[in-house]
């Protein structure tokens, strides 16, 4: 009982990590600007291309600025910088068709993994650590006893 | 000048690698002694361990007492093993550990 | 020169080849009981020797490469594209590694040089290192038939030889970049010596763990050195791009973190195996991954399959480095299929609480977060086999799914070390959990009450995580190393600093790896700073200021100047805090004439609780005054502070263990003593 409570929580928790968005409507600028690339194909997110004469990232921060000033939602935003730029112009793919498994599989595997392991170990548990008996091997005892002061910390 | 220098070069590492050796280190299998030996070694350094981390106070005395009984049937055992190869003479390995 | 140069990568081919060949045929002689005219010791012994005259003729190409770098030697092609004459003397030596075919060459040069020592040591066991020597030589081969074949460095110019070179990337004019890339390449490098062991203990079906105890030093100090190359790339991307950031999921910086991941898990697992006789499958298996994906990791980012940010040529190479990974997978798939009943567990896993388990745990998440790692690498092409078209796997999304498995593993870290060798139940080791969870909850509460809002956003959420983790397992390491100090202090009686020594010095390996634990904690807590990184931009006027936390910025002058390797533009910038002045910056865009192209100079003040980066942006176009960039990160300096840590603490763990001696001492003075013991029992 306790346990599957406690599995529910965890997996809870696991869902809240992997679903925190960033919501405050204050940095809706930054955010976006850090959701997509630049498109001079300097290979940087479009609010960290920094470098000189860039031809693309100043008119794109503009018309990212106007398409929020216009108040349009952020997936409005970044499918009309899809459509424009390609979909290459998104940092990570959106949860649209086949790009859901991209962010999916990754966490799947983990928690197959942490299942895996779970039934392994149960596998190979071994039911008892009962105290074995000594062992039959002739002179034990001596050998026990020179095992013991060699084996001192 | 630098084909002197290939020359060089490629009459040095020739001569390096194929100049004769007469001391040529032996391929040895190793033997079931410094098998043993290795293994009396490993056992030693868990027991070791167990002890301090029992110390330590990282195990139950239950727990502790069956895994050192354990371990120590496997270094005896080895040990015995060590001793009768020792006696029979079949030290192969001029090395002695210990 | 570059004669000799092409005649030693040639040299070093056939030494490679004849080293293969030769190894392989003596081995199999000794293996089967057959005999050729020479001996088969003989025969091992001159393939021993080629492999060390393999790497005197590349290191004499990689010298006759840098000598033509020193004396502007432009007939060379790649010199031409990778130096000039205006480039300072220390730069030169790094055009070494600047390009495609330098960097073969520096990779073989690497290479030749493990293999190098390993046949100089080849006494620690003549029969296995025969064996990972040859399988060494294997590797050789390859890389040497790229440089002899499809990236040759010493081609030549064809028609005018021009009197000035193209010049080196300016990205690269930069300290850090001089031991960089040599770092993270004998990191890379490093692992095919544990691997080549590995299966050539495999192959000869090596009685015992002893090969891991041979070749324990190796992996860590490989570990070392891909772990210093991946932060001082990190540390060179934070002072040169002027992005603001160390790290950003580029294709060739996911390529030097896979095989530190399974690097990773293999040193903790390898642990098990030499200790308990367990997980040998596994640990094959991962040796065998980690050297596939440095392969992998180059053949993505050279052959243009992933597109990255570091500028390498795109050539055909990537066909060579495929054929290369399918060969390696095949012989290890090979190997492990004849030899696998060899590789059977002595022990079995006896219960979930036991340190087994937890290293269970740990490779599987450190397996998890690099298959993620892969997974995000490798889906634009996946994408575009399936849907069509390529997408960007960038940033977000690796903060979104690798961040949440990086926290977990911190958790681990914490959590392993208080866990015992084969301990069955949870009873006896509850107690030492308690301190750690408290100080985990107690950090959590204290930096809510301190203005924390962790549910507002992810990024405060995941540093409010990783604190109180970052908390939790360092009392857990803290006290660990306490309790041990505690036994010692009991046998000793000597004062708790001096046991506290002690303790490590028995066990080095153990007490250095929680070191390196502590130094992760440390690069944690760095790294969860930047979910509160800022940053503004501003045209600053002479006399102008800007604030950004509690500084503010003064631009005393703007001004340019010009030297024969570049043209600079920057800004004279006051700092003061409080009123007072503390220091002053000087960020500068330089144009290099050779390349040109332009680079950023990151002015940076540095302190425990944040730096204050700051970049020139340019001039305005309308009126010519600077725009300044500035970013307040906050924690970055733990970051290079953890990574010294984990320095330290490798250090430590590679120091032999005193017990060990002490030990043996011990049982000297009991060898003695046994015979008058027999002799007694036996008179009765």
């Amino acid at each position: 009982m306790r346990r599957a409570r406690i599995s529910q929580i965890g997996l809870l928790t696991l869902l809240l990590v992997f679903t925190l968005g960033s919501a405050d409507t204050g940095v809706r600028y930054n955010d976006l600007s850090h959701k997509m690339m630049c498109a001079c194909g300097c290979g940087q997110v479009l609010g960290e291309c920094n470098h000189l004469g860039c031809p693309d990232s100043e008119q794109m921060l503009h018309e990212l600025r106007t398409d929020i000033s216009k108040g349009q939602s952020d997936t409005a935003i970044l499918e009309a910088f899809q459509a424009k730029y390609g979909p290459t112009i998104l940092a990570a793919p959106m949860l649209t068709k086949f790009n859901i498994v991209a962010w999916v599989v990754p966490p799947v595997v983990l928690l197959l993994g942490i299942f895996g392991t779970f039934a392994l170990v149960r596998k190979w548990r071994l039911r008892t650590v009962a105290t074995p008996a000594p062992s039959a091997v002739r002179g034990f005892d001596r050998i026990r006893d020179q095992i013991r002061k060699e084996t001192e910390i | 000048m630098s084909t002197i220098t290939c020359a060089l070069l490629l009459i040095g590492i020739f001569a390096y690698v194929f100049w004769p050796e007469h001391r040529v280190e032996a391929q040895t299998q190793k033997t079931r002694l410094d098998f043993l030996r290795e293994r009396k070694d490993v056992i030693y350094d868990n027991l070791r361990d167990l002890n301090f981390e029992y110390r330590a106070g990282k195990y139950p005395e239950e727990d502790y007492q069956a895994q050192r009984a354990a371990l120590e049937n496997e270094a005896a055992e080895t040990i015995a093993e060590i001793e009768l190869l020792e006696r029979q003479g079949l030290t192969h390995s001029p090395k002695l550990s210990s | 020169m570059p004669t000799l140069g092409s005649f030693a990568l040639l040299l070093a081919l056939a030494l490679s080849g004849y080293n293969l060949v030769a190894g392989a045929i003596a081995l199999r002689q000794l293996a089967t009981g057959a005999r050729g005219r020479v001996s088969p010791e003989r025969l091992a012994e001159t393939a021993r020797r080629a492999g060390i005259g393999s790497f005197i003729a590349v290191t004499a190409a990689a010298f006759a490469l840098v000598w033509a770098a020193f004396t502007n030697d432009f007939s060379v092609a790649y010199i031409l594209h990778h130096s000039n004459r205006a480039l300072p003397t220390s730069y030169k030596f790094a055009a070494l590694w600047s390009g495609q075919e330098g960097s073969l060459l520096l990779w073989a040069w690497l290479l030749t040089g493990y293999g190098f020592l390993l046949r100089l040591r080849h006494k620690v066991d003549v029969k296995l290192t025969a064996y990972a020597s040859t399988i060494l030589a294997g590797i050789q081969v390859f890389f040497l038939l790229l440089l002899n074949f499809a990236a040759p460095p010493f081609s030549l110019v064809s028609g005018t030889i021009p009197q000035d070179g193209f010049g080196l990337n300016p990205l690269l004019q930069y300290p850090e970049m001089v031991i960089h890339p040599p770092m993270l390449y004998l990191g890379y490098f490093g692992f095919s010596v544990p691997f080549a062991f590995a299966l050539g203990a495999l192959m000869m079906r090596y009685p015992g763990e002893k090969w891991i105890h041979i070749t324990r030093r190796w992996t860590m100090v490989t570990w070392l050195f891909l772990t210093c190359g991946i932060f001082l790339g990190a540390h060179w991307a934070y002072s040169v791009l002027g992005w603001g950031g160390y790290w950003g999921w580029d294709p060739v910086e996911n390529a030097s973190l896979m095989p530190w991941l399974t690097g990773t898990a293999f040193l903790h697992s390898v642990m098990m195996q030499e200790k308990r006789g367990m997980m040998k499958h596994w640990n094959v298996w991962l040796i065998f991954s980690t050297f596939a994906l440095s392969i992998l990791g180059t053949l993505l980012t050279r052959s243009g399959l992933v597109s990255s940010v570091h500028a390498f040529a795109q050539s055909s190479i990537g066909s060579w480095f495929w054929a290369f990974l399918v060969i390696v997978l095949a012989v290890c798939l090979f190997t492990y299929v004849l030899q696998r009943d060899h590789l059977k567990s002595e022990h079995k896993l006896e219960s979930l609480v036991s340190r087994e388990s937890s290293f269970l745990f740990n490779n599987l998440v450190l397996l998890a977060a690099c298959f993620t790692i892969l997974w995000g690498t490798l889906f634009p092409v996946i994408s575009e086999y399936v849907q069509g078209n390529k997408v960007t796997v960038g940033p977000p999304f690796y903060n979104r799914v690798a961040v949440p498995i990086g926290l977990f593993l911190l958790f681990l870290t914490g959590i392993g070390p208080l866990l015992a060798w084969r301990s069955s139940s949870f009873k006896s080791i509850r107690k030492n959990f308690i301190l750690p969870v408290v100080a985990a909850f107690v950090t959590a509460i204290v930096l809510i009450a301190t203005g924390m809002r962790p549910w507002q956003d992810s990024g405060a959420f995941y540093s409010l995580v990783a604190w109180s983790l970052a908390a939790m397992v360092t009392v857990a390491v803290g006290s660990e190393f306490l309790r041990g100090a505690r036994v010692i202090q009991r046998h000793t009686g000597q004062n708790l600093f001096a046991s506290t020594i002690q303790l490590t010095r028995r066990n080095t390996r153990r007490y250095g790896g929680y070191i390196v634990h502590f130094g992760v904690v440390v690069i944690f807590i760095g790294l969860a700073g930047s979910a509160f990184n800022q940053s503004k931009e501003q045209e600053l006027n002479y006399k102008q200021s800007m604030t950004m936390g509690p500084y503010r910025i003064e631009c005393l002058d703007y001004s340019q100047d010009s030297n024969p390797n570049y043209d600079t533009e920057y800004a004279l910038l006051d700092v003061y805090r409080s009123g007072k002045k503390i220091t002053q910056l000087a960020p500068e865009k330089r144009f290099y004439q050779a390349s040109q192209t332009t680079s950023t100079i990151v002015a940076n003040h540095s302190t425990l609780a944040w730096d204050l980066y700051v970049i020139y942006a340019g001039k305005d176009p309308d009126n010519g005054q600077p725009i300044i960039k500035v970013f307040l990160n906050p924690l970055v300096a733990w970051i290079w502070i953890g990574v010294i840590i984990v320095v330290l603490g490798t250090f430590v763990a590679l120091i032999p263990n005193m017990s060990a001696a002490l030990a043996a001492s011990r049982s000297r003075v009991q060898v003695a003593e046994a015979p008058v013991l027999a002799a007694t029992k036996g008179g009765n």
